[in-house]
């Protein structure tokens, strides 16, 4: 086990308070500069030119700035703020300062780009980036917490052959007539060569600037808390989740992809700030403490959703969240518990959805019958769990690795033998590529979901209606999960993930759990699956495939767990969210997004294969060497083997 | 059934195809235990060399000075490739859990399908792949279309030299050792990591003869030709006994006959008259894939699979 020792000094020496003045003022600045008008015209998007009324990007400075100067005063230790840094980590400024940099100089980019020169910057801008560069000096000279020694790293000097490579490469295309057939290919090659060459360097640059930072994981012990009274701390989680809430909806409400950008990149930093000065430790010790006020809270926060919205517009997105965010639980089951490789999950959500079209009574289906919804629903469940049997039963006996090629295959083979039963390559029975529309909306108890209701004095509109449908669905599928996860079954499953030999050793009937898991999986898609088909109206072969540029598909799914954190419940719902967000705001990614979603896979598994909310056992088994044995209650080491 | 020939001519060829593809997976199967999903990419980004190749020859060269020079483009493209997959990609994975390599590899496949996609021009939809041009052979009542002789040359010429290499030279005995213990090899003093970009290096080559042979049969190359390649092919390992290259080769063989029968026949056989055709050969594969791994999982020339935890 290697330790990091580690010291508190500042990056940038200055004398005194300077530093913590500095960060003051720029954080000031950027928070007054958000009254400011940023530009001229209302050409770009939110109208940013008016005095005393921010709009748009200034929101998210006006956070930014607000987040920072909290921070900072909460480490000066300004009574009555102390609480919002307990590990009094000066860190966590840093961070928040970052976000501010973020924020700020993204905006003023991306205004003078947009709109064609500098010139287009009012004085807002320009006190905003000034301000947050200000922000960001100054909380390098706060005494941070670093590591002693970091050694610089150097990239695979034959990299470095790139730098050459890419101006000859350009040359050389230029050297050719352009009519030559094969001319666009070398300036493609060039293109993709220059590209590589700057991703080399880029990274190299990181590399330089972490031996300067030093800025590693160097976790504070969190001070005890003040004891509380139980309502108190129960008012704290409620406040949270009414906070995480709203941010949640900021985000999803976002109209433009530049207000996109800006709040990614500012919710980024404030998690990471907030982790640094322990607020986060704080607030997840209270949630373990209140598990089921917790539970509580955070339902009732996702249900009150729609009560925020005046349209239809972002609740649909919201749904498709919804259903997405579930079938990624649903697979992280087979994949984070139980360590089954599924690539062909999404089909069994389209084997759910097409059992539920062909019994709804859509004229289209040739099975004229009309279920209730509790009968579809159960009829989409077990149509998919036998697939899942059907699937799993041969492919389970052996090696991993066979599973996932098989699944990968059942995927692909589902959607070609949905697009074949077309009445002309075979029996008619889905309608081929045209799929099953019209399917009518659901009634449940005399509810019309296809109608607005009124609730509370808010009109919900269809999708509302759904997203909370669906919402009962999220929850039965976290509830088993949890259940699951807990039970014998469930610690039988991990056994297996991590040692099969070693669990069949110890009495554990491996392909049996195994069949179980993936067929419980394969059910739970097949659940939402119903729900999706009477969201969508339609169902056609398209909507299952292995990757495609918009979500759910086997390829983002697994992403989603993936990117989340394999066996947590938040993760895949967390890694859903944003995964199904990015591509919907962000439309100009279009071409690019499964390119970049490739790479981020990569990354990903080199750079922090457990995902953004890791498992804590996952977290042991990735990062054995660098985490420190922390004592736990008992008094036990925790370790790997233990965990 | 008077086209049975035909049918089963059909099927050889179509398998040699699937055979060449499959030693690459098999290969690196059989040395790292590790399915390389970005394999059929491999395949693809060897198709476009090629391409790229015949686009840089001055026009109305012939496909006899042409063919050579596109099958060593491909090569060079899709070897360099996979060694640089292999490099910077699976090595740094090469103790982690056994989840992250298998990811890792379908990233590499969706990353090397979206530069394509996204980088080469007008690969958005699929490219003109030439032909070789002229009527089809009879031999009988088989027909034999020109553009497959290429392959009909290649795939026994390929099997020969590979056959050669890995029971002849001492890289190949020592490609054989790594195989069957690695850890064991190395302390013969085996570089262990030169054999395995070696399995990488020759599996990308054999893609690309694949990939060339694939063009000249379709007349085209797109970025999504891989998927369903590669998907066969390692069907074809599986079906063979993966971790044996004559087994990939035979596993490729019959799964290519067994299509071919099954596009030509099943419609024939009482009540399935609606499940024959072209529309359905994949899905008959794929049923040939889950039945082989009920009955018999280690493939046709495979040993008994153990697993190695």
């Amino acid at each position: 086990m290697t330790t990091t020792s580690t010291e508190t000094t500042p990056v940038i020496p200055l004398p005194g308070h300077t530093a913590a003045l500095l960060t003051g003022l720029g954080a000031l600045a950027v928070t007054a500069s958000s009254l400011m008008a940023w530009t001229w015209t209302a050409d770009y998007p939110g109208d940013l030119t008016y005095y005393g009324s921010p709009a748009g990007l200034q929101w998210l400075a006006l956070a930014a700035g607000l987040i920072t100067l909290l921070l900072l005063l909460a480490t000066q230790g300004v009574p009555g703020l102390r609480w919002a840094a307990p590990r009094h980590s000066h860190n966590a400024v840093l961070f928040a300062a970052t976000g501010s940099l973020a924020v700020g100089w993204f905006s003023a980019i991306s205004i003078a780009t947009d709109l064609g020169g500098l010139a287009n910057l009012e004085p807002g801008a320009l006190v905003l980036a000034a301000g947050s560069l200000l922000a960001v000096a100054g909380a390098l000279g706060l005494p941070l917490d670093r590591r002693t020694a970091v050694p610089l790293r150097i990239l695979d000097k034959r990299l470095f052959l790139l730098v050459p490579a890419a101006p000859i490469a350009w040359f050389a295309t230029h050297a050719i007539p352009e009519d030559k057939p094969v001319a666009p290919v070398l300036t493609a090659l060039a293109g993709a060569l220059a590209i590589a060459t700057g991703a080399v360097l880029l990274v190299q640059l990181g590399h330089l600037a972490n031996s300067w930072l030093r800025l590693g994981t160097v976790q504070r012990p969190l001070p005890a808390a003040r004891e509380l009274p139980s309502w108190a701390e129960v008012g704290l989680i409620v406040i949270a989740f009414a906070v995480g809430l709203f941010a949640i909806t900021f985000g999803i409400d976002t109209e433009y992809g530049e207000l996109f950008t800006g709040y990614l990149l500012l919710a980024a930093s404030v998690v990471a700030a907030l982790g640094r000065s322990g607020l986060i430790a704080r607030l997840r010790a209270l949630t373990v403490k209140y598990q089921a006020v917790t539970t509580g809270a955070a339902f009732a926060a996702a249900a009150s959703f729609p009560f925020t919205q005046t349209s239809d517009q972002y609740t649909s997105v919201a749904t498709n969240i919804l259903i997405f965010a579930t079938v990624a639980l649903g697979l992280n089951i087979v994949v984070g518990l139980a360590g089954l490789l599924d690539l062909g999950y999404v089909a069994f959500l389209g084997v759910g959805a097409y059992s539920a079209a062909l019994v709804s009574g859509s004229p289209a289906s040739p099975i004229h019958v009309q279920f209730p919804f509790w009968a579809a629903m159960l009829t989409g469940a077990a149509v998919s769990m036998v697939f899942g049997v059907v699937i799993g039963a041969p492919t389970l006996r052996l090696r991993g690795d066979y599973l996932a090629i098989v699944t990968l295959g059942f995927g692909e083979i589902f959607r070609i033998t949905m697009l074949n039963l077309n009445g002309t390559t075979g029996p008619k029975v889905t309608n081929g590529s045209n799929g099953i529309p019209r399917i009518p909306d659901l009634k449940i108890l005399g509810w019309d979901l296809g109608k607005p209701t009124t609730v509370f004095g808010v009109e919900l509109g269809r999708f509302s209606n759904y997203y909370l449908l669906m919402l009962l669905v999220t929850a039965l599928v976290v509830l088993v999960f949890a259940r699951v996860g807990n039970s014998r079954i469930g610690r039988a499953w991990v056994a297996i993930r991590e040692d099969e030999t070693a669990a069949e050793a110890m009495g554990i009937n491996g392909f049996r759990l195994k069949l179980l898991a993936f067929a419980l999986g394969a059910c739970l898609a097949g659940l939402a699956g119903t729900v999706q088909a009477h969201v969508s109206y339609t169902v056609t072969p398209d909507q299952y495939t292995f990757a495609e540029a918009l979500p759910p598909n086997s390829a983002f799914l697994l992403a989603a767990v993936i990117l989340g954190g394999m066996g947590t419940i938040s993760g895949p719902l967390a890694g859903a969210t944003l995964l199904f967000l990015i591509p919907k705001k962000l439309e100009f990614l279009a071409d690019y997004q499964l390119l970049a979603f490739g790479i981020a896979l990569i990354v990903l598994m080199r750079v922090r294969p457990e995902g953004l909310i890791p498992n804590r056992r996952q977290q042991l088994e990735f990062h054995e060497a660098a985490i420190p044995a922390q004592p736990t209650g008992d008094g036990v080491a925790l370790t790997k083997a233990g965990a | 059934m008077h086209d049975l020939p035909q049918q089963l001519a059909n099927g050889l060829i179509l398998g040699a195809l699937y055979g060449l593809v499959a030693i690459g997976y098999t290969m690196v199967y059989g040395i790292v235990q590790l399915i390389n999903f970005a394999h059929g990419e491999i395949v693809m980004v060897g198709g476009f060399g090629a391409l790229t190749a015949y686009l840089a020859l001055p026009g109305g060269t012939t496909l006899w000075l042409a063919l050579p020079l596109m099958l060593l483009a491909g090569i060079l493209v899709s070897t360099l490739t996979a060694v640089a997959a292999e490099r910077f990609a699976y090595r740094p994975l090469r103790t982690a859990p056994r989840l992250a390599p298998l990811i890792t590899a379908i990233g590499l496949s969706i990353l090397l399908q979206q530069l394509v996609f996204a980088f080469y021009p007008d690969a958005k939809k699929a490219r003109v792949f030439p032909k070789i041009p002229g009527d089809p052979f009879e031999i009988g009542s088989v027909a034999i279309q020109r553009s497959d002789l290429f392959l009909i040359a290649a795939a026994p010429l390929c099997m020969i030299a590979l056959g050669w290499f890995v029971t002849r030279t001492r890289s190949g005995r020592a490609m054989q050792a790594t195989s069957q213990d690695p850890d064991t090899a190395k302390l013969m003093g085996i570089d262990t990591d030169r054999i395995i970009v070696m399995a990488f290096a020759i599996g990308a080559a054999f893609a690309a003869v694949a990939a060339v042979a694939y063009g000249l049969r379709s007349g085209q190359v797109d970025f999504r030709m891989g998927f369903l390649l590669g998907l066969k092919a390692f069907t074809a390992a599986v079906l063979g006994g993966i971790g044996n290259i004559y087994g990939a080769m035979l596993g490729g063989i019959t799964l290519g006959l067994a299509e071919a029968l099954a596009t030509g026949y099943i419609q024939h056989l009482p009540g399935m008259h609606l499940f024959g055709g072209g529309a359905w050969k994949d899905v008959w594969a794929f049923v040939l894939l889950i039945v082989v791994l009920l009955v018999r999982p280690q493939g046709l020339l495979g040993e008994r699979v153990a697993d190695r935890a």
